[in-house]
C-alpha cells in the first residue's frame, strides 16, 4: 500500500515499486483521478481535509482489512507523522527517510541518508513501514487504470481553523534540465534581478538554498533544493553564492554537472563542484552571460 | 493561565565538523564535539518563550547518555527550569526512543509536549508522532507558530503545499520546525548560574531491539572534477564551454 498526500509522490513512489510488487494507493492529495493512471490497482481517496491523526486512523482498517505487506508512505511532512502514528498502531518497525530499496531473504534492506546528508546509511531490517524521499523514480504510466474509492474521514479531535495555499504551481524543479541557483551571496532580493540574464540565457529555472526560500522568502518555498527540499537532477547545477552544506549539497548530488561561483576559496561547495569560480558572483556573472551569449 | 511544557532535546556528535576518512569513507566520529541537536534548540527556545509569556514551567527530558550533562546545562542557560537525563541510549532507535520518553512523560503533568519535527544529524522525524500515540494525546506537528490559550492550543501546521492553522485542547504534543524562531544565545550570567543547577540522570530498563542491522555507513564519494579557478579571467571561458556543451 502506497500513501502520500502529495499526488506526484504517490505516483513517483507507484512507479517506483511498479514491477517489483503490486501496490495499491491511499491519497488525500488533490486529484485521485491522476493518481488511477499510475501503476495502482485500487486508489483509495480520502475525503476531505486531514490531519495525520485522522489519516493514520484510515489507512489502518484498509491495513486490517487487506494485509499488505508494506505500507509505503510519502517523506512529507504529514507523511511522516502517518508513518509514526501508523508504526505504533501496528506494532511496525519503521525505515524513514529512504532513498532505496530491495528485499532479501523476508528482510528489507535500504538506504537512506546520515549525519545531516554527510553518509549514506544502508541498514537491513523487519520494517514493513517505509517512508520515501521525494524524487526517487520518474513516473511511469499504466496501461490499466486503477478503481478509485472514496473514504469518509473519521472524526478528529484537531480543528482546521484555516488554509493558506503556498504553492506556486509554476516549478517543476525535480525535471528541469538547468538550474540556478541561488544562496544568501545575493544579499538582498532585489539582487535576484542581476542574475536573471543568466536564467536567461541558459533557459533554466531558478532555485535556491534553504534560507533564501524558507527564511527570507526570497523565492517561494518550492523553489528549495536540498535534504529538506527539492532532490534534483539537472543536466548542469549553477550555485550561485551557495556554500556548500552538506544539506544543500544532499538535494544536488545528482547534478550531471556543477559549476559553482564563491568568493570564498574554502568554501565546501568547491568540492561539490566540476567547474569553480572563485570571485564576486555579480561581477562574474554578467561577464559569463557575454561569454555564453558570444559562444565563447 | 500558567502552561507547564515538557520539552524534548537531544545531543549529537558536531556534524559540520564531521569528515570521512578520503579513502574509506568512513565518517571519523571519535572526538568530535558534542552540542545540542539544532531543532531541539528551536523546541526549547519556544517552550521558554510560551513560560516567558503565560507563566508555567519548562521541564527539559533527554535520552542520551552521561555526556548529555553539557546538553542539559546548555538547556538550562536558554531558560528550561528543571531537567532529566535519562541514561542507556545507544543508538537512532525512535521505537525505543519514543517508548523510553513516553514513560517518562507519563508520570510528569504538563499541558504541551514540545519536540524538534526532525532532529538535524538522523532526521527520522518519527518521535513526535510515535510520542502523541503512545500518550493518546492530540498531535500538532511541523510548527511555524504557536498560541497557547486556556485548554488549547493553536498552531500553524506546514506541509509542502500549505500552511494549515489548527487548535487541539491541552494536553498535547507540538513539534516545531527550524523556522519557527531564532534560538537565543544565553548571556554569560545564565550560563554561569546553569552551572549551579542539579544534573539529574537516572538509567532505563526498557531495551532496545536488535533487529536492525547497519550494512554500512560511508560517506559518498565525489566523482566531480573540481577545476576551480581563482582567476576569473581564465574561469569564465572554461564554465561557459562547459554550460554550453551541456545545454546544447
Ligand atoms: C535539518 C536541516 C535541514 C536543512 N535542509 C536544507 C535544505 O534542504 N537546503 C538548504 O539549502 N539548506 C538546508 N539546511 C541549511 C544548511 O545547513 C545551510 O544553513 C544552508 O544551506 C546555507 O545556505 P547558503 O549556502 O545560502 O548560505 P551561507 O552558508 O551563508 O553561504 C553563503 C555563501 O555565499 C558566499 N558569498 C557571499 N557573498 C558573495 C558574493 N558577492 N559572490 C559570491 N559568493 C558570495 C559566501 O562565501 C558563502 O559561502 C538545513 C539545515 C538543517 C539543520
Ligand atoms: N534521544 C532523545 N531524547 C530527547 N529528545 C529527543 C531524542 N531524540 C529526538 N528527540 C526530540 O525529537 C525531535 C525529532 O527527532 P527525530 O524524530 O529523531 O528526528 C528532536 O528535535 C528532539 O526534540
Amino acid at each position: 500500500m502506497v500513501f502520500s498526500d502529495v499526488d506526484d509522490l504517490g505516483i513517483q513512489i507507484n512507479s517506483f515499486l511498479s514491477g517489483t510488487m503490486e501496490t495499491d494507493s491511499v491519497t488525500s492529495g488533490k486529484d485521485p483521478y491522476r493518481v488511477a493512471k499510475y501503476c495502482a490497482g485500487n486508489i483509495y481517496a480520502l475525503k476531505g481535509r486531514q490531519f495525520p491523526e485522522s489519516i493514520a486512523a484510515s489507512i489502518l482498517e484498509l491495513q486490517k482489512k487487506n494485509d499488505y505487506d508494506y505500507i509505503f508512505i510519502g517523506s512529507t511532512a504529514i507523511g511522516r507523522d502517518v508513518a509514526a502514528l501508523l508504526s505504533e498502531d501496528l506494532g511496525f518497525e519503521v525505515a524513514s527517510e529512504i532513498t532505496g530499496f530491495r528485499t532479501e531473504g523476508g528482510r528489507i534492506i535500504t538506504r537512506r541518508f546520515f549525519y545531516g546528508g554527510k553518509t549514506v546509511l544502508e541498514e537491513s531490517s523487519t520494517a514493513k513501514i517505509l517512508t520515501v524521499m521525494p524524487g526517487i523514480s520518474e513516473p511511469k504510466s499504466s496501461a490499466k487504470e486503477g478503481t478509485v474509492t472514496e473514504i469518509e474521514s473519521p472524526a478528529s479531535r484537531i480543528t482546521l481553523i484555516g488554509a493558506e495555499d503556498k504553492t506556486s504551481g509554476a516549478v517543476d524543479l525535480e525535471k528541469a534540465g538547468i538550474i540556478v541557483s541561488i544562496g544568501r551571496g545575493i544579499g538582498k532580493q532585489e539582487n535576484i534581478e542581476k542574475v536573471n540574464p543568466l536564467v536567461e540565457a541558459v533557459r533554466g529555472e531558478l532555485a535556491g538554498s534553504r534560507p533564501i526560500c524558507l527564511d527570507y522568502h526570497w523565492l517561494s518555498e518550492d523553489r528549495q533544493v536540498g535534504l529538506s527540499g527539492k532532490k534534483v537532477r539537472p543536466r548542469v547545477y549553477i550555485a550561485l553564492g551557495i556554500s556548500g552544506q552538506i544539506q544543500h549539497i544532499a538535494g544536488m548530488r545528482g547534478s550531471k554537472t556543477v559549476v559553482a561561483i564563491n568568493k570564498d576559496k574554502a568554501a565546501p561547495i568547491f568540492e561539490e563542484a566540476d567547474y569553480g569560480i572563485v570571485g564576486d558572483l555579480f561581477q562574474i556573472v554578467p561577464k559569463l552571460v557575454e561569454a555564453i551569449k558570444s559562444g565563447q | 493561565m500558567p502552561v507547564n511544557i515538557i520539552v524534548l532535546f537531544k545531543q549529537i556528535i558536531d556534524i559540520d565538523l564531521l569528515k570521512a576518512d578520503p579513502s574509506t569513507g568512513s565518517p571519523l566520529v571519535q572526538n568530535l564535539p558534542l552540542r545540542l541537536e539544532t531543532l531541539s534548540k528551536n523546541a526549547i527556545e519556544e517552550a521558554v518563550r510560551i513560560k516567558e509569556k503565560k507563566g508555567g514551567k519548562v521541564y527539559g527530558l533527554c535520552f542520551g547518555t552521561e555526556k548529555a550533562s553539557s546538553a542539559l546545562k546548555e538547556a538550562y542557560a536558554m531558560g528550561v527550569d528543571e531537567g532529566l537525563i535519562i541514561t542507556g541510549y545507544e543508538r537512532n532507535d525512535p521505537t525505543r526512543t519514543a517508548k523510553v520518553l513516553a514513560e517518562k512523560i507519563k508520570t510528569i503533568p504538563h499541558d504541551i509536549v514540545m519536540m524538534g519535527n526532525q532532529s538535524a544529524e538522523s532526521y527520522t522525524g518519527l518521535l513526535a508522532g510515535k510520542i502523541a500515540k503512545i500518550l493518546g494525546e492530540p498531535l500538532l506537528s511541523n510548527a511555524i507558530k504557536v498560541d497557547v490559550e486556556e485548554g488549547k492550543a493553536r498552531v500553524v501546521m506546514a506541509t509542502e503545499s500549505e500552511n494549515l492553522t489548527a487548535e487541539a485542547a491541552t494536553p498535547l504534543v507540538i513539534s516545531v520546525t527550524q523556522e519557527i524562531n531564532e534560538p537565543r544565545l544565553p548571556p554569560v550570567m545564565q550560563i554561569l548560574q546553569a552551572g549551579k543547577k542539579p544534573i539529574n540522570m537516572e538509567a532505563t530498563s526498557i531495551s532496545g531491539s536488535s533487529e536492525v542491522q547497519v550494512i554500512s555507513n560511508l560517506a559518498p564519494k565525489s566523482e566531480r572534477k573540481k577545476l576551480v579557478f581563482e582567476d576569473p579571467e581564465k574561469g569564465i571561458p572554461e564554465v561557459s564551454k562547459a554550460i554550453r556543451e551541456a545545454i546544447k
